[in-house]
């Protein structure tokens, strides 16, 4: 099977990608980015490590084919700072130490910035069951649902 | 991963065009959450896939001739969301404790019902709204119960030249006397693949049940409507006896197998549990 050419957003910038048929999203971007910080654990989609934002919702990049991405705007953790400024879930996670090994990290982070932007102000149990696919080996899930409420507190007060 | 062709047609002519070759290689690929995980694991070796997501004509959700018609290509998200789908109660639980967000987001009502798992969580709350499947081929559409659609373990009703078109729900849950519940038993509270599902949908008159259906998720090679179970409630008090002989019937007439996850004889005793718990919910929200 031959490459296909597609045009996206990936991080704010326009992409030209040539990829494959039976080429996954998570492998382009890891080995033709070089963006690592999007993680391969499980692959088949049942421990969330490779969670990116496509069109603005939270999906697994081992489930996505890369050629059927043409148009999209796509946000991975390398995107999520601006301007050389953390987002305030990753100043939240630095504060509350929400890491172990640090694989999850990554997912957990873009997973709880799309939870606040869908519902800006959510209780422990939403933060959970929003988390419910995105898995913590080290189960540091503690720390990671403070981080997380932290992050929606710091976003209230600045939006006072 | 196994090389393979993707077609992305734009229009419902365009893709049923390219599944027109009748041809077991080419599958249609809805949000990929079960096909892409089957491809890597090499249970089906597809020459070519058609990607839905990009035809209109599969998406969306309205109210047609007094029901409520949900294209095949919505995705699961979409049940938590949409005004028109929140009145179908026992579908919106299942919605609310299916896989995890981001698979919501992308798999899909058709492609939960075209893989035909026995344990697809929309399934049994699908039966028990008592739902029509549209079925859609280059020679046109046909319509049939969803009960009548799937045939065993991922066997369906669905010949190779034909796309799943849409599912629709009857408006009569709507209504004030009558109610629907679901409930899924994992081994854990997230990302769990049922032990047991057992979703009810009851209509009162009184005290009397005026009509009801009952049907079972992961204890048969297929989603299973409990119909002697229902003919037991039809027309009758609510009573203790009633439900108590009802729920039994219903661990009867499933067949639930070992597996890893659980044993034939825990299932059965909790299809039994669940049943009766399931009518009361039901019932007590009336």
């Amino acid at each position: 099977m031959d490459k296909k050419t597609i045009h996206l957003t990936l991080n704010g910038e326009a992409r030209e990608w040539r990829v494959y048929p039976n080429e996954l999203l998570l492998n382009t971007l890891r080995e033709q980015e070089f963006l690592t910080g999007t993680k391969y654990g499980c692959g088949i989609g049942e421990c969330g490590a490779c969670t990116v934002h496509v069109n603005g919702a939270p999906r697994l990049a081992c489930l996505t084919l890369a050629l059927a991405c043409e148009g999209a705007d796509i946000l991975t953790i390398e995107g999520l700072a601006r301007d050389g400024k953390l987002d305030a879930v990753q100043e939240a996670f630095l504060g509350q130490s929400a890491f172990q090994c640090g694989f999850c990290t990554s997912d957990m982070i873009m997973m709880t910035r799309a939870l606040l932007n869908e519902n800006p102000q959510p209780t422990e149990t939403q933060v959970r069951d929003y988390l419910r696919g995105n898995l913590c080996r080290c189960t540091g899930y503690a720390s990671i649902v403070r981080a997380a409420l932290d992050a929606a507190e710091m976003e209230r007060q600045e939006t006072a | 991963m196994r090389e393979f062709e993707l077609l992305q047609p734009k229009t419902l002519p365009d893709a049923l065009d390219a599944l027109a070759q009748n041809d077991a290689a080419r599958r249609p690929l809805g949000g990929g959450t079960d096909l892409l995980v089957d491809l890597r694991a090499k249970r089906v070796q597809p020459d070519v896939l058609i990607a839905l997501q990009k035809v209109n004509e599969l998406r969306g959700v309205a109210r047609v001739n007094g029901h409520v018609r949900v294209g095949a290509s919505t995705p699961i998200a979409e049940f938590l969301k949409h005004p028109l789908l929140t009145p179908y109660r026992a579908l919106h639980q299942a919605a609310s404790v299916f896989a995890n967000p981001m698979i919501r987001n992308a798999g899909t009502i058709g492609g939960n019902i075209g893989s035909a798992s026995p344990a697809g969580d929309t399934l049994p709350p699908l039966l028990a709204l008592d739902a029509q499947i549209e079925l859609v081929s280059a020679s046109g559409t046909r319509t049939l119960a969803l009960d009548d659609f799937f045939l065993g373990p991922r066997k369906t009703a669905r010949n190779a030249n034909e796309l799943i078109y849409a599912i629709q729900l009857p408006a009569k849950e709507n209504s004030s006397a009558t109610r629907s519940c679901f409930y899924k038993l994992g081994l854990r509270q997230a990302d769990a693949i049922s032990l047991v599902s057992v979703a009810v949908w009851l209509a009162r008159e009184g005290e009397k049940i005026r009509d009801v259906r009952i049907a079972l998720g992961a204890v048969a090679p297929r989603p299973l409507r409990a119909k002697r179970a229902e003919e037991i409630l039809r027309g009758q008090i609510f009573s203790e006896t009633n439900l108590k002989e009802a729920a039994r019937i219903a661990a009867a007439e499933c067949s639930p197998i070992d597996d890893l996850r659980a044993s034939a004889k825990y299932r059965r005793r909790m299809v039994n549990v669940y049943t009766r718990r399931m009518l009361e919910q039901a019932w007590q929200n009336l």
